[in-house]
C-alpha cells in the first residue's frame, strides 16, 4: 500500500469528525450511519496498513534538519494501532445507545472521532518529536470529552486532567531536547539511540532526565503519584470512560514509555542503573496502591478507574524489567487489559444506563435483571483476576515469567506485587459478582422489577469483547508469537 | 479408537450437563431434575472407572501457550482420588435427593454439584502442574454456589471467606508455578521431582522460599494453620451433603496439590532437612491439636465436624512432610479413610438437621432413640475416626505413627505420634459424647415424646455403606494398602 494511506487513516476520522456538527442530518439514524461507516473506514485502512504497510519513513513536515512529523509502521506501531482499530467501531457503536439521552451529542461524536485520528497519530509517529505533538494533541482533544456533562464536579475533573497532561508533556519535553543533543537522531529505533560519546561522563544526569520523561508520560499512565486525575475523570460519559480511560489514551502514556525505554534510551543504557530502581518501584507502588483503593471505592466507574491505575503499571512494571520478554510481557498486558477492562467499563456503563445507579450496594440482585450484561462483567472480572483460560492469566504468566527470567530480585517482588494485586482484584470485582448474583435471603426482587438488559447496539460490543477475553485466554500462541518478535526487534 | 478420549467425556460430560441444569428450564420441574441428577451421576461414575480401569494414558486437550498445557496423564494417585470422588459424589448425590427437598433453587445446587463433580475428576487426572492449577481455580469458583447457597447473611460472609482464603492460596501456588516453569526441567508430573539441578544451582535459597510458598497455598485448601480460618466458617453454612464433599474430598484437592508439589515437581530430596520441612512439620502438628481442641470446645456440630477436618487434613499433610515412604502411605491412606468417614459424618449431621432441625450438639440428647440407623452409622464413622482397631482409622494412624518413628527426625520423630495421640483422645472426647447421649438420654428423659424419625431409604443407604466402608477397610486393608505402597515406591 501506499504511504500516503498513513495519512488517510490519520485525517479521516480528524476531517469526518469534525464535520459532524455541520452535516445537515434529517435523522439521527442517518448520523449513526454515518459516523460508524467513519470508524469502519478508518478500521480498515488501519488493520490493511499493519497486514501490508510500507516499511520506509514518511516525511509530511520538515521543519529543519532532525526535526519533522514522520510516520512509519514498525511493530509497536502495528499493536497499538490495530489495538484501536478493533476496540473503536465497537465502542463507538455502544454509545449510539448510551448517548442518546446525554445531551449536545454532536459535539461529543465530533471530539470522540477526532481522537480516533490523534491516537493513530501517535500509533504512528516514528520519532520523538512526532509523537510529541500527537501526544499533546491528544490532550487537547480529549478535554472537552471530560468536561461533556458541563457540571462543576466535570469541569473541574477536566481543569485537573488538562494541568497534570500539560505538566507531564513539559516533563517529556525535556527528555526530547536532551535527546536531541546525545543521541544521533530522534527516530526510534529498537535498542536506542543514545551517543555514548557525546554523554561522557554524564551519565547520571541523563538517568536523571530519562526519570523526568518517564514520569511526565506516566501522567496519562496514571503512575502513582500522578494519578489523581483518573478517578475524577470518571464524570466522563462511559464511553469516554471505557474507551479512552481504559484504552486509548492511557495506553497512549505507557506506548510512550515503552517507546521512551526501548527505543529512544535503549534498555542497555538503563538496566541495572538505579534508574530502573526506581522506576520498577513506582510500578510496584502503583499496583498495590490502585488495588487497595479500588477495594475502599464504592463509586463503580471510581473502582474501575482505580483498577485501571493499577493494571497500568502491570504494564510498567513490565517495561521497566527492561528485558525483551519483559516488553513481551508488557505488550500482552496493554492488548488483554484492553479488553477486559473495556467490557467491564461497558458493562457498568450499561448498568448505569439501565438503572440511573451508579453506586455497588445499589446493584444487588441484577444479575438476574440483566443476564447478558452481568454475565459479561463476570467473564472481564475473573479475566481481570487472572484465572487461567482467560486474557489476564496469559499476560500475567509472561509478566511473572520475565521477572523470573531476569533474575533481578526486585522483579521477584514485582510478582508478589502482581499476586497482591490480583487477591484486591478479586475482592473488589467478585463482591460485585456475588452481590449482583446472591443478593441475599431478604432481598425483593419486585424493587428492580422493570430493570432489563440494554437492546443489541449495548450488548453485541459487550458480548464481543468477552468473547474477546475468553479466545485470547485460550489461543494467544500466535499473538505472543508475534510480541516476542515485536520485543526482538524483528518488526 | 483412542482410549484416552474417556477422559474427556468423563471431565466434560458431567461439567456440560450441569450447564444445562443451570441454564434449562424444563429442570424447574423436580422429578426431571432429580432423574437427569442421577443418569449423570452414575453415567460419570461409569465413564470415570472406565478410565481409571483402562491402562495408563495421557492426552494432549489444548496448548494455550508455550509451556500453557491442558494435559491429562492417569497415574496411581489419579486413580486413587477418582475412585473416590466417584464413590462419595454419587452417595452425597443420592442422599441429597431427599435432604434437598427442605433448601430452595434445587436446580442451581444440582448443577454446580455436577459441575464440580467433573472438576474433580479433571484435578484427578492433570498431568502437569498447570492443567492442575486450571481446575484448582475452577474448582474454587464453581463450588462457591454451594457455600453461597442458602443465601443468609452467614453464608454471603462465609462465601466470601472461603473465595479470599482460596484465592490468596491458589495465588501462592501460582507464584511457585512461576518459578518451576524456570527451574524445573518439566512443568509435567514426574515421579521424584523434575527440578533441573544445573538451573538451580546458587538459586536454592530462593526455590526452598517458594517451595514453602506452594506447600503453604496448597495448605489453605487443606485447612493447614495459619491458613485455617476459612475452613470452619464456610463448611458448615453449606447444605449438609455439601458440607460433606467440602470436607471429604475438596479439602482433599489441596492435599493432592502438595503431594503433586512435593513428590512430583520439586521432588523430596530438595526440601528434605531443610528448613522448609522443619516448618511445615511444627505448623502441621499445630493445626492438628488446635483443630482438635477447637472441636472439643465447639457447640454447634456442624462446625464441630469442620474443627475435625481441620486436624484431621493435618494428619495427612504430617505424614507427607515426614518425607517417609511409610508416613506416605498412612498419608494416602488416610485421605481415603478420612474422606469416607468425614462425609458420613457430615450426612449423619444432614439427616438430623432434615429431621429434627437440631444444630447444636447439647439438643441432641436421646437422638439414637428416635434415629437409631443414622446414629448407629455416625457411631461407626465416629470409631473409625478415632481410630480403634479394627476400623479404618486404626491402619492409617498405625502407618503415620511408625513412619514417624522411623523417620529419624529428631525431636518430631517422637513428638508426632504423641500428639496424633493426644488428639486422637480429643476425637473421642468430642465425637462420642452424641452417641452417648443420644441412646442413652439418662433418667430424667421424657419417653412419651419419643417419635420415631428415621430417615427415608435414600438418606439411609448411602450412610450406611460409607459407614460400613469406613469399618470393612480397616478390616481388610491389605488390596488399598499393596496398592498404595505402588504409588509410594516410585516417588520416595
Amino acid at each position: 500500500m501506499s504511504k500516503y494511506w498513513i495519512l488517510a487513516a490519520i485525517l479521516l476520522p480528524v476531517i469526518g469528525g469534525a464535520l459532524t456538527p455541520l452535516l445537515p442530518f434529517k435523522k439521527r439514524s442517518q448520523m449513526m450511519i454515518y459516523l460508524e461507516f467513519l470508524m469502519l473506514a478508518t478500521s480498515a485502512i488501519v488493520l490493511s496498513l499493519v497486514a501490508h504497510g510500507p516499511m520506509e519513513i514518511f516525511e509530511v513536515i520538515y521543519f529543519v534538519r532532525g526535526l519533522s512529523i514522520s510516520f512509519k509502521i514498525d511493530g509497536m506501531t502495528m499493536v497499538f494501532a490495530s489495538l484501536v482499530a478493533v476496540l473503536w467501531p465497537l465502542a463507538m457503536l455502544y454509545s449510539f445507545e448510551y448517548m442518546e439521552h446525554e445531551g449536545h451529542e454532536k459535539i461529543f461524536f465530533m471530539f470522540y472521532s477526532m481522537t480516533y485520528g490523534v491516537t493513530l497519530g501517535i500509533a504512528f509517529a516514528s520519532d520523538m518529536l512526532s509523537m510529541y505533538f500527537f501526544y499533546e494533541l491528544l490532550t487537547l482533544v480529549t478535554v472537552p470529552l471530560v468536561m461533556h456533562t458541563l457540571k462543576r464536579e466535570a469541569i473541574l475533573a477536566s481543569r485537573k486532567y488538562l494541568y497534570y497532561s500539560l505538566g507531564g508533556a513539559a516533563f517529556a519535553l525535556v527528555g526530547l531536547v536532551f535527546l536531541l543533543v546525545y543521541g544521533d537522531s530522534l527516530e526510534f529505533v529498537m535498542g536506542g539511540v543514545l551517543n555514548l560519546e557525546k554523554i561522557g561522563d554524564k551519565t547520571n544526569t541523563l538517568l536523571l532526565v530519562y526519570l523526568l520523561a518517564f514520569m511526565g508520560f506516566g501522567v496519562k499512565a496514571a503512575i502513582w503519584p500522578l494519578s489523581s486525575w483518573l478517578p475524577q475523570a470518571g464524570v466522563a460519559p462511559t464511553p469516554v470512560t471505557a474507551l479512552l480511560h481504559a484504552v486509548a489514551v492511557v495506553k497512549a502514556g505507557v506506548f510512550a514509555i515503552i517507546r521512551l525505554t526501548y527505543y529512544s534510551f535503549g534498555t542497555e543504557f538503563l538496566r541495572g542503573t538505579w534508574v530502573q530502581v526506581v522506576v520498577m518501584g513506582f510500578a510496584m507502588f502503583s499496583i498495590v496502591y490502585g488495588c487497595s483503593r479500588a477495594v475502599k471505592e464504592t463509586h463503580i466507574k471510581r473502582r474501575l478507574a482505580y483498577s485501571t491505575v493499577s493494571n497500568l503499571s502491570y504494564i510498567i512494571f513490565g517495561a521497566t524489567i527492561m528485558t525483551p520478554w519483559g516488553m513481551t510481557g508488557a505488550l500482552a498486558h496493554m492488548v488483554c487489559h484492553a479488553f477486559m477492562k473495556i467490557c467491564s467499563f461497558l458493562c457498568a456503563g450499561a448498568f448505569m444506563h439501565q438503572t440511573g445507579k451508579s453506586y455497588i450496594y445499589e446493584m444487588n440482585g441484577m444479575g438476574r435483571r440483566m443476564p447478558v450484561v452481568f454475565g459479561c462483567f463476570t467473564v472481564s472480572a475473573l479475566g481481570l483476576m487472572g484465572v487461567p483460560g482467560l486474557a489476564g492469566f496469559i499476560s500475567k504468566w509472561n509478566l511473572a515469567g520475565a521477572a523470573v527470567d531476569s533474575g533481578n530480585v526486585q522483579a521477584y517482588f514485582g510478582i508478589g506485587c502482581l499476586l497482591i494485586s490480583a487477591l484486591l482484584t478479586a475482592i473488589y470485582m467478585m463482591s460485585i459478582v456475588i452481590r449482583a448474583f446472591f443478593p441475599g435471603k431478604e432481598f425483593d426482587y419486585s424493587t428492580i422489577a422493570t430493570v432489563k438488559d440494554p437492546t443489541w447496539k449495548m450488548c453485541l460490543p459487550l458480548l464481543v469483547f468477552a468473547a474477546g477475553v475468553i479466545v485470547l485466554g485460550l489461543f494467544s500462541s500466535p499473538l505472543i508469537a508475534f510480541f516476542r518478535d515485536v520485543a526482538a526487534g524483528i518488526y | 479408537m483412542n482410549n484416552s478420549i474417556w477422559i474427556v467425556f468423563a471431565v466434560f460430560f458431567p461439567i456440560l450437563c450441569g450447564v444445562a441444569v443451570l441454564l434449562l428450564p424444563v429442570f424447574r420441574e423436580r422429578i426431571k431434575l432429580l432423574r437427569a441428577t442421577g443418569t449423570v451421576l452414575v453415567v460419570t461414575a461409569v465413564l470415570a472407572l472406565l478410565v481409571v480401569c483402562g491402562k495408563e494414558q495421557e492426552l494432549l486437550l489444548l496448548q494455550f501457550g508455550e509451556n500453557l498445557k491442558l494435559y491429562f496423564h492417569v497415574d496411581g494417585l489419579g486413580r486413587l482420588y477418582a475412585v473416590l470422588v466417584s464413590l462419595v459424589w454419587v452417595l452425597a448425590g443420592i442422599f441429597s435427593f431427599e435432604y434437598m427437598k427442605h433448601e430452595q433453587e434445587e436446580k442451581r445446587y444440582f448443577g454446580f454439584y455436577l459441575i464440580v463433580y467433573g472438576v474433580l475428576l479433571a484435578l484427578a487426572f492433570a498431568g502437569n502442574m498447570i492443567t492442575f492449577y486450571v481446575f484448582y481455580e475452577i474448582m474454587t469458583l464453581t463450588s462457591l454456589p454451594l457455600v453461597l447457597h442458602t443465601r443468609t447473611r452467614d453464608a454471603l460472609m462465609a462465601g466470601m471467606k472461603y473465595l479470599f482464603y482460596s484465592l490468596c492460596g491458589a495465588y501462592m501456588v501460582l507464584l511457585g508455578i512461576y518459578f518451576m516453569n524456570q527451574y524445573a526441567a518439566t512443568l509435567d508430573f514426574t515421579a521424584g521431582g523434575s527440578l533441573d539441578m544445573a538451573r538451580v544451582s546458587g538459586h536454592e535459597g530462593v526455590l526452598l522460599v517458594i517451595a514453602f510458598f506452594m506447600i503453604l497455598g496448597f495448605g489453605v485448601k487443606a485447612g493447614m494453620f495459619p491458613m485455617h480460618a476459612w475452613l470452619p466458617t464456610a463448611h458448615p453454612v453449606a447444605p449438609a451433603p455439601a458440607s460433606a464433599v467440602l470436607s471429604g474430598l475438596i479439602v482433599k484437592a489441596g492435599v493432592i496439590g502438595v503431594i503433586r508439589t512435593v513428590y512430583y515437581v520439586i521432588g523430596p530430596e530438595f526440601i528434605r532437612g531443610t528448613w522448609v520441612q522443619t516448618v511445615w512439620l511444627i505448623l502441621t502438628l499445630t493445626t492438628v491439636f488446635m483443630g482438635s481442641m477447637l472441636a472439643y470446645r465447639e457447640r454447634l456440630l456442624k462446625k464441630r465436624l469442620a474443627y475435625s477436618t481441620v486436624s484431621q487434613a493435618s494428619y495427612i499433610l504430617f505424614g507427607l512432610a515426614l518425607l517417609q515412604p511409610q508416613a506416605m502411605t498412612g498419608s494416602l491412606l488416610h485421605i481415603v479413610f478420612h474422606a469416607i468417614i468425614k462425609s458420613c459424618l457430615f450426612l449423619s449431621a444432614g439427616a438430623i438437621i432434615y429431621r429434627t432441625g437440631k444444630t447444636r450438639v447439647d439438643e441432641l440428647t436421646g437422638i439414637g432413640k428416635q434415629m437409631p440407623a443414622t446414629i448407629w452409622c455416625y457411631t461407626f464413622a465416629s470409631l473409625a475416626l478415632v481410630g480403634i482397631p479394627p476400623a479404618s482409622g486404626f491402619i492409617s494412624k498405625w502407618y503415620l505413627a511408625t513412619g514417624s518413628l522411623e523417620s529419624g527426625i529428631s525431636v518430631f520423630s517422637w513428638l508426632g505420634p504423641v500428639v496424633l495421640l493426644v488428639s486422637a483422645l480429643l476425637t473421642a472426647g468430642y465425637l462420642l459424647p452424641i452417641t452417648i447421649k443420644g441412646f442413652l438420654p439418662g433418667a430424667g428423659y421424657d419417653y412419651k415424646s419419643l417419635k420415631k424419625l428415621e430417615p427415608a431409604k435414600t438418606m439411609t443407604i448411602p450412610l450406611a455403606i460409607l459407614a460400613a466402608l469406613a469399618v470393612l477397610l480397616g478390616v481388610i486393608p491389605n488390596p488399598l494398602t499393596a496398592y498404595i505402597s505402588g504409588i509410594v515406591s516410585a516417588v520416595l
